[in-house]
């Protein structure tokens, strides 16, 4: 099906980066939403009788239990959902800010443009992380918070990307043509402009999704991320670091679902980047 | 690809199995000889002493290395008991407002000049002067003319008197049965009239001199610390120590990895190596543990909904369960059920409230709150306290309390709590400065101190009446009874959850021997000698 799809023999590669990306990221989304049937325990839940340190994975506890007597199993499934929700939700706050701009931006040209452009490298002078720990101070605490303070400074790549995109789609002759037939200018954007741009925005937003799992783990490493007690990776590997010697597992299962869920976003990009690639070459 | 597999795999094995601790340094075993003098003792701090000002020092680290370089008149003993220091001996007048000490006559400065009657005025008249903004001038403002002399109404405290070289007197406004223990503070420690002449206000901190056992040696910033023995110490043959020498910058973690390859003397045990360390035989005779006059608590203000009413605050301390708290510290410590702990002179039991979710649910419901709140708990934002507030959550969520937290940072934390109507719930500890149950029950639950520690406003003019009845008593029996009779007041209104009052702990390398922990105050090292 591919093959036809992009009319040339040799998209192998390309197509088993996609699957094997396709293949982590669905296995952990269906452990997100299938949380629950995973695991017996209350993720937030202390389930030993009395805390003597963390429990080895063995026993009733797949991964042992963390620094609180709770089940790690049980948190890493449920910080899945975390994960996916915030990277997901950073990812659909950029796209969302990054298209609108780009789309403007690059469609009408002129002041609009170069003010538009002004912000965003306004917002690229800007050190990103002290900025994010800055709002995540600031701002209430709350689930939704982390995503769109993630979101509203990483829209900038997806607006650059998409003016760039829109410069030369505009100049195209189908665009001439469609405001020719007076189309109006919301409709050529959305009608004709956007599906130009889509490919190239679905590649970013795979590689958007892990920048901020990344991120979202970075800022509650710091203690900054989603509030206690709901479970997140960064968090869980920042409460392991000084029983790393004690406790491997605790630092060691958060570790490998972030790498897992980042490479999987990563592969299902570059994948979806060669695919690109052939097809236009 | 396979080999690749394989051996990510086996490297994955490996490294989820937990690594062996690593021994203790070795050193000579534990004897009965006799102190041997000579050698140094190394130490590790994460950062700078804030000072090595007696008039300026509030903490422990700037206390432990101030206590080296300077003497008060009296202190404590391994205890709590005053024993002279500088003082030979001391009378209280019947009425109690005058208090006299006889001096020793063989102390020198470490310059070599002899300490008489008129240092002990300097050093406190400079405590008081407002330049120094000094946080202990407080304590001392008891003291006739005080007041005058911090105002800049008098040249000098004329309450503090010096008849003779040898001889000090203080005149008191009122009766002050805990004067003697201030004066065990470093804010009263003897320091050197003529280098602070020499060096000026600000650079003592630089450039300390006193009496004390051990002399001031250099000091750069970042990076170490370093007192010598002072050969002329009035005690003779004290110290033992040649030196002791502080490597600054160095994080409680990487401090117990020192300890274990034999680089410092003494560490802390990091929380996550706790339950390994106390089972090992090999480290046990090396840990050093004591009870300290410390209660951690939440306090729950009094003067904010839904705590505003006793059966809510009841509530919240029938819900917590203590025994969980102290299984995540480890087990270092004792379950509170008061205010007091048990160390205090004047402890005495108190009915506390035992871990009962029932009867918590149904205080809630005498409250009109069976379908329960949500409040936010201010905590610091360090790992211990996030440790605890979570267990809590859980508790709490048990009796249908939500409990959203706040992480913050210390100085964030007192500042917050300060202002009234801003903070519903707090995780705070205190330690007391004096071993007197006025320094928790007066300091933290008199309606007087709703402006400065009192952060629950917990306001009740019948414990006021018994904490002021009290406050002056000289004799120990009638004043400890009117202290408790307050306390079960406090807690039948249970302002607080008294959760634990947690040990001092410390392990030490086998070499060090004579080395103590003190219930109240950071510890002496005189008295420490080294073995080889």
């Amino acid at each position: 099906m591919a093959d036809e799809l992009t009319g040339l023999g040799a998209s192998r590669p390309s197509r088993r980066l996609l699957a094997a990306g396709a293949v982590l990221v669905g296995v952990l989304g269906l452990a997100a939403l299938a949380a629950p049937w995973l695991t017996p325990y209350d993720p937030d839940a202390i389930v030993v009788a009395s805390y003597h340190g963390p429990l080895a994975p063995g026993g009733g506890h797949l991964l042992g239990t963390d620094t609180l007597g709770r089940d790690v199993w049980a948190r890493l499934v449920y910080g899945a959902r975390t994960s996916l929700f915030v990277g997901g939700l950073a990812m659909a706050a950029s796209l969302a800010i990054g298209m609108t701009a780009g789309l403007v931006a690059g469609y009408f040209g002129g002041v609009t443009d170069a003010a538009l452009m002004w912000v965003v490298d306004l917002v690229l002078t800007m050190p990103s992380l002290l900025l994010l720990i800055v709002l995540a101070t600031v701002l209430p605490p709350s689930l939704l918070t982390i995503p769109l303070v993630i979101g509203a400074i990483g829209w900038t790549t997806f607006a650059r990307t998409v003016r760039g995109e829109v410069l030369s789609l505009r100049e195209r002759d189908y665009i001439s043509a469609a405001r020719a037939l007076g189309a109006s200018d919301p409709r050529i954007i959305l009608r004709h402009l956007l599906p130009g741009v889509l490919p190239g925005v679905v590649v970013l937003a795979a590689l958007g999704m892990s920048g901020a799992i990344v991120v979202d783990a970075g800022l509650s490493y710091l203690g900054l991320g989603v509030p206690l007690p709901t479970p997140s990776w960064g968090r869980m590997v920042s409460d392991a670091q000084t029983y790393i010697a004690v406790a491997p597992w605790l630092l060691l299962a958060p570790g490998v679902a972030i790498a897992l869920a980042v490479i999987g976003f990563n592969l299902i990009g570059y994948g979806l980047i060669d695919l690109i690639g052939r097809r236009n070459a | 690809m396979r080999r690749l597999a394989g051996v990510l795999a086996a490297s994955l094995l490996a490294a989820a199995c937990a690594v062996p601790l690593d021994p203790p340094p070795s050193g000579p075993p534990d004897g009965d000889g006799p102190p041997h003098p000579g050698g140094v003792l190394r130490l590790a701090a994460g950062e700078d002493p804030r000072t090595l000002d007696p008039a300026r020092g509030y903490d422990t680290v700037s206390w432990s290395f101030e206590q080296m370089l300077f003497n008060t008149l009296v202190n404590y003993d391994d205890g709590t008991n005053i024993v002279p220091e500088l003082a030979a001996s001391w009378t209280t007048s019947t009425d109690g407002r005058l208090v006299s000490f006889t001096l020793r006559r063989d102390v020198r400065f470490t310059s070599g000049r002899p300490f008489t009657a008129a240092d002990v005025k300097y050093s406190l008249e400079r405590l008081l002067k407002p330049s120094i903004h000094s946080q202990g001038a407080e304590f001392f403002t008891g003291i006739e003319g005080a007041t005058d002399y911090a105002a800049g109404r008098a040249g000098e405290v004329r309450g503090i008197r010096t008849a003779a070289p040898d001889r000090v007197e203080f005149a008191l406004t009122t009766v002050d049965p805990l004067f003697l223990h201030k004066l065990t503070m470093p804010f009263a420690a003897v320091v050197d009239r003529e280098a602070v002449d020499r060096v000026g206000d600000e650079d003592f901190a630089r450039h300390p001199a006193g009496t004390g056992a051990f002399v001031f040696g250099e000091w750069v910033y970042g990076q170490r610390l370093r007192l010598t023995r002072n050969p002329d110490y009035f005690r003779s043959g004290l110290p033992y120590l040649d030196a002791i020498e502080l490597t600054i910058g160095v994080s409680p973690q990487l401090g117990w990895l020192k300890y274990q390859r034999g680089e410092i003397d003494l560490a802390g045990v990091p929380s996550a190596e706790f339950q390994r360390v106390l089972a090992d035989d090999r480290y046990r005779p090396l840990i050093l543990s004591r009870t300290t006059l410390r209660t951690q608590y939440l306090g729950l203000n009094c003067a904010l909904a839904p705590f505003d009413r006793v059966p809510v605050r009841q509530a919240m301390n029938l819900a917590i369960d203590k025994q969980r708290l102290l299984e995540l510290i480890d087990g270092e410590g004792v379950i509170a059920n008061g205010i007091l702990p048990p160390d205090m002179p004047g402890y005495e039991p108190v009915p506390g409230y035992a871990h009962d979710p029932a009867l918590a649910r149904e205080r809630l419901r005498e409250a009109g709150l069976e379908h329960g709140f949500a409040i936010t708990l201010w905590a610091t934002r360090d790992e211990g306290s996030m440790r605890l507030a979570q267990s809590m959550q859980q508790d709490l969520s048990q009796i249908g309390v939500t409990m959203a937290l706040k992480p913050v940072d210390f100085p964030a934390l007192i500042e917050a709590v300060r202002h009234p109507g801003v903070v519903q719930l707090f995780l705070l500890g205190w330690e007391a400065d004096f071993p007197d149950p006025s320094n928790f029950l007066t300091v933290l639950l008199h309606s007087r101190s709703r402006d400065t520690n009192n952060n629950t406003f917990y306001s009740n003019p019948e414990v006021d009446h018994l904490l002021d009845e009290a406050e002056p008593l000289l004799d120990l029996r009638r004043r400890f009874a009117l202290f408790h009779e307050a306390e079960v007041l406090i807690m039948r209104d249970a302002p607080w959850v008294p959760l634990f009052h947690p040990a001092g702990s410390a392990v030490r390398h086998p070499r060090v021997r004579g080395y103590e922990l003190h219930p109240l105050r950071p510890s002496r090292v005189e008295r420490v000698w080294v073995a080889w």
